[in-house]
């Protein structure tokens, strides 16, 4: 694992409607790490990997990806899961790779095939026909066609099986680069929790926890134990 | 791979391919499977593998060849003692069992001993 820092987040804040999303977030993150990014629904972890991607805009702090801080540039290092609404439902699915192909210069063509093929995605089949786990194994297999050096992935993992879920880890690791780091947010941890280096848990608007895996296991305690130690005397 | 959740999972991977090699399924001087490829098999980061393998190297268990990746020792002594630390952690397991029943270093005997003429008898492998 090198630890050149990738991600640096200082005295970020993200209002919506004069509503507080996010407050004082800090963070710092490493190349070739795999992230957990945990909490509840409307916790937050959406908004906060829009604001690194670039979307979420009008935020306070600053947000710094392998040395820029410019949002432009920022989105040439970084590939975030799109849920594809911007596509017709009758598109079929080789015309949506046509264009990930044209909008982005860095997807990978050979590496699309492999992906596409150890997840068996069909490209002659329409969007609509999708399931929802088929659906998902595509955005992932987009998404990680890209080469950059960080990887966004929100929710991938949400009401889908557990064969989906397996296929998706091992792809993950079996085609993540050495220095490129993943952050992957998810609700509840488990089928993930043996993949991890780091978990990140975004409770109260803010991060309430960066720590290492390995550092919750030697107090022998579960990582799901731990995430769930944290809303104990809640509600 | 089932892993437990209360030990670092390199620990875990550690103790595994320890116990691959203590018990003969890698053989001095066998290449062990690349970085990558136990990733994708115990399912588990590239980095935790890495943290694995760096502390076998470290106990000589392994050895690095540069460029082709990671070694069994062929140092036969040292596998032999890996072999018996294995046997006295088993041991050491049941005695303290055994103690906890309350019986005696000589009562434990007399059970074992009883133990292998009844399974002897039937027959058993």
């Amino acid at each position: 694992m090198t630890n050149k820092e990738l991600l640096k987040i200082e005295h970020l804040d993200y209002r919506k409607n004069r509503r507080v999303i996010l407050h004082e977030v800090n963070l710092s993150i490493g190349t070739g790490h795999i992230i957990a990014l945990l909490g509840e629904n409307g916790a937050g972890k959406t908004t906060l990997m829009r604001i690194i991607s670039g979307v979420a805009k009008n935020y306070h702090g600053t947000v710094c990806l392998a040395g820029h801080e410019e949002e432009e540039k920022r989105k040439t290092h970084l590939a975030m899961t799109d849920p594809l609404k911007g596509f017709l439902k009758s598109s079929q699915l080789n015309d949506i790779v046509v264009f990930y192909k044209k909008v982005y210069s860095d997807f990978d063509s050979e590496r699309f095939e492999e992906l596409k093929d150890f997840m068996s995605i069909d490209l002659s089949m329409k969007l609509s026909q999708l399931s929802k786990g088929m659906r998902e194994k595509l955005i992932v297999a987009l998404t990680f066609s890209r080469q950059c050096d960080l990887y966004l992935l929100d929710e991938p993992f949400n009401g889908i099986d557990a064969m989906t879920r397996k296929k998706i880890v091992n792809s993950i690791l079996r085609w993540k680069s050495d220095d490129s780091t993943i952050i992957i947010s998810d609700h509840f941890v488990t089928e993930v929790a043996a993949i991890l280096d780091d978990v990140i848990i975004i409770k109260d608007r803010t991060v309430f926890t960066h720590v290492s895996a390995d550092e919750i296991l030697k107090k022998h305690q579960s990582i799901e134990s731990y995430y769930e130690s944290l809303y104990e005397g809640e509600e | 791979m089932k892993f437990q959740d209360n030990m670092p999972i390199y620990q875990q991977i550690e103790k595994y391919l320890y116990r691959q090699i203590a018990l003969g399924y890698f053989k001095p001087g066998d290449k062990i499977p690349s970085v990558r490829q136990l990733a994708v098999d115990l399912t588990v980061n590239i980095n935790t593998v890495q943290h694995a393998l760096m502390r076998l190297n470290e106990r000589k268990i392994l050895y690095v060849k540069r460029g082709q990746g990671n070694f069994v020792t062929e140092d036969t002594e040292l596998l032999a003692q890996t072999r018996k630390e294995l046997i006295d952690d088993q041991i050491k397991q049941f005695t303290s069992n055994m103690l906890a029943l309350r019986l005696s270093p000589q009562q434990t005997l007399e059970a074992l001993r009883k133990y292998y003429e009844e399974k002897n008898e039937k027959g058993g492998d």
